[in-house]
């Protein structure tokens, strides 16, 4: 049986409208939002940061930096013989309905030389995991898809890191789908704290063979929820001394997200300033001098907003950071405001189910072969006959 | 593996008149017009002669939107034309099949199998496929596809899988074979024999 289109009609009317009336609500709220953001940039850099500090560790928003909060920035001209490198990566979670327990992920990249006329290199790295020991966590349990999810996105920032190395030298800069934070690491550090150290220390050696490639990195995220930007904002609006754990909580501008607040402030092709990400696992960052900033970028004239992070030091040079800037708008010109690169790469690495399918005959054949029974859950068995429901066609 | 051996895609969806075919494949490998292939059939016990007659490159949202901007770069360009693996579909006729050693030129007792690789044939069996011509009968009584171009196409496939003594021979003999199959139509095999020309 397919969805229940007739139950879900009914259902669509009140969804849409109850989505047009959050989205007026939110566009009310937006002014106060603006003029919050306008209030804290009036204030002195060190007010800001006095403030921020005051807030300490309970306090989970965007710090200021040295760029004033209202600043705009032009993109710089695109660096002649610059290279640009993408890298994507896909996954297949371990499934114990499967013929045999496994997980594998698959990271797929280009690098392309602007300017040249030369078709762009292209890489795809596929990897099986099938030992005890990549099957389980520290504590003998079997691992989640947040690991797997860690594995996946220090295989990225390797094939960045070999994209900077092959180009070592040269102009680049290497763009990641996704933000440059480690996220599965907070959801399963404390069940985990060897192994994600591990994959966290990958991930940051790799982030500094790039840079001492010469290259820059940054993460490029689209349609970004986060609202960093306005949690600083809101603290600015308190007095000093009632900057509590509840004032801060109490924040009007929740429901609003930074890319509301930008979509209004900047112009195509503009950047905002950068600020600094205050998660926890910045912390790490910055002890290996990799600490996390961010900036709103407008990638196209549709409005667009991408933010887009960087470490601390692509971001404390203004030619590494400009060449960042210009590089992803010149990608994004002709894919409607996200970089070309990332498409691409994103191609090269998606595994799709039919390739599932296919990778698990062939497992179950070659574990047929060596003599092993090998085949998938009978629940598997049952969900692949009702899948395969023939439909007649007209 | 020779680049005969390798499959050039796998079958979608298949009559006993002929077969369409579906790969991913940058473009330098792409199956041409008039190629001769085989796919299995009667669970491997024979193989489906097919004559290519059709190759359409299917959607793709990304070449759209390329082709749609005005800002594509050079290296754009150059990345979906040699890097990118474009969907290809192709039709091909039945025009035989293989049974153990023998080439038949008849329709195929059962149509390939679903997913069923398809490979060209190789020089050696196009020879020994074509030399027989009664596989022209097959190709001319086919409505709606371009029969005259897909013939000299198929032929002149024929006469290159030969040595280049032989070839010029074995095209006045199959142009004979025309003579006969559409000979009262004068214009249209003057326009076959055109096309035979070495």
């Amino acid at each position: 049986m397919g969805l229940n289109l007739p139950q879900i009609l009914g259902q669509l009317e009140k969804m849409s409208a109850a989505l047009a009336e959050q989205q007026a609500a939110l566009r009310r709220l937006l002014p106060a939002a603006r003029k919050a953001f306008e209030h804290a940039a009036s204030l002195t850099f060190e007010e800001l940061d006095a403030q921020v500090k005051r807030a300490g560790d309970r306090y989970r928003g965007a710090r200021p930096t040295e760029e004033p909060l209202l600043a705009v920035f032009e993109p710089p001209p695109l660096d002649a013989g610059l290279v640009v490198a993408g890298a994507d990566g896909s996954q297949i979670y371990p499934d114990r309905h499967a013929p045999a327990l496994y997980f594998a992920v698959q990271v797929g990249g280009l690098a392309m030389e602007i300017g040249s006329g030369l078709p762009p290199q292209v890489r795809t790295q596929s990897q099986l995991y099938y030992q005890q020991e990549d099957l389980h966590d520290q504590q003998g349990y079997p691992i989640g898809n947040a690991m797997v999810n860690g594995r996946r996105d220090a295989q990225e920032m390797k094939a960045l890191a070999d994209w900077a190395g092959t180009y070592a030298g040269r102009p680049l800069v290497a763009l990641l789908d996704n933000g440059l934070l480690l996220w599965f690491a907070l959801q399963v550090r404390e069940q985990n704290q060897k192994d994600v150290d591990l994959i966290l220390q990958a991930y940051l050696g790799n982030l500094d063979r790039l840079r001492d490639s010469g290259g820059c990195v940054a993460g490029f995220i689209d349609r970004p929820r986060s609202a960093d930007v306005l949690a600083l904002a809101h603290l600015a609006t308190l007095p000093p001394s009632g900057v509590s754990d509840e004032a801060l909580r109490v924040n009007p501008f929740r429901a609003l997200t930074d890319r509301a607040l930008f979509e209004e402030l900047l112009q195509p092709g503009q950047r905002s300033a950068c600020f600094i990400d205050s998660s926890p696992l910045n912390e790490d960052f910055r002890k290996k001098h990799h600490e996390v900033l961010f900036f709103y970028l407008k990638t196209d004239s549709r409005g667009t907003i991408a933010r887009v992070e960087v470490p601390a030091w692509v971001a404390k040079d203004t030619a590494l950071l400009g060449c960042v800037h210009a590089a992803i708008l010149d990608q994004c010109r002709s894919t409607g405001g996200f970089p070309y690169v990332l498409v691409r790469a994103h191609e090269l690495a998606v595994i799709t189910n039919e390739d599932r399918q296919q990778l698990e005959g062939l497992i179950q054949q070659r574990l047929l072969e060596s003599g092993l029974g090998a085949r998938p859950s009978q629940k598997a068995t049952t969900k692949r006959w009702t899948r395969s429901r023939r439909k007649h066609r007209l | 593996m020779t680049s005969d051996d390798k499959a050039i895609g796998r079958v979608t969806r298949c009559s006993t008149r002929g077969f369409v075919g579906a790969v991913r494949l940058p473009e330098p490998e792409w199956p041409v017009f008039g190629t001769f292939c085989r796919a299995e059939a009667q669970q491997g016990h024979s193989q489906v002669i097919g004559l290519i007659y059709d190759l359409s490159i299917e959607d793709d949202e990304l070449a759209r939107q390329l082709a749609a901007t005005e800002s594509l770069s050079p290296e754009q360009l150059a990345d979906s034309q040699v890097n990118r693996q474009v969907p290809v579909e192709y039709r091909a006729l039945a025009v035989g099949y293989r049974h153990g050693e023998r080439f038949v030129q008849s329709l195929p007792p059962q149509p390939p199998l679903t997913l069923a690789p398809i490979h060209r044939l190789s020089d050696a069996d196009v020879r020994k496929f074509t030399a027989q011509l009664d596989f022209l009968k097959l190709v001319i009584a086919v409505q709606e596809i371009p029969v005259d171009d897909l013939l000299a196409a198929a032929l002149q496939t024929a006469a290159a899988a030969r040595p280049e003594s032989e070839r010029r021979a074995y095209l006045v003999e199959a142009a004979a074979e025309c003579a006969r199959l559409v000979g009262r139509d004068l214009t249209r095999l003057e326009s076959l024999v055109r096309s035979l020309r070495p």
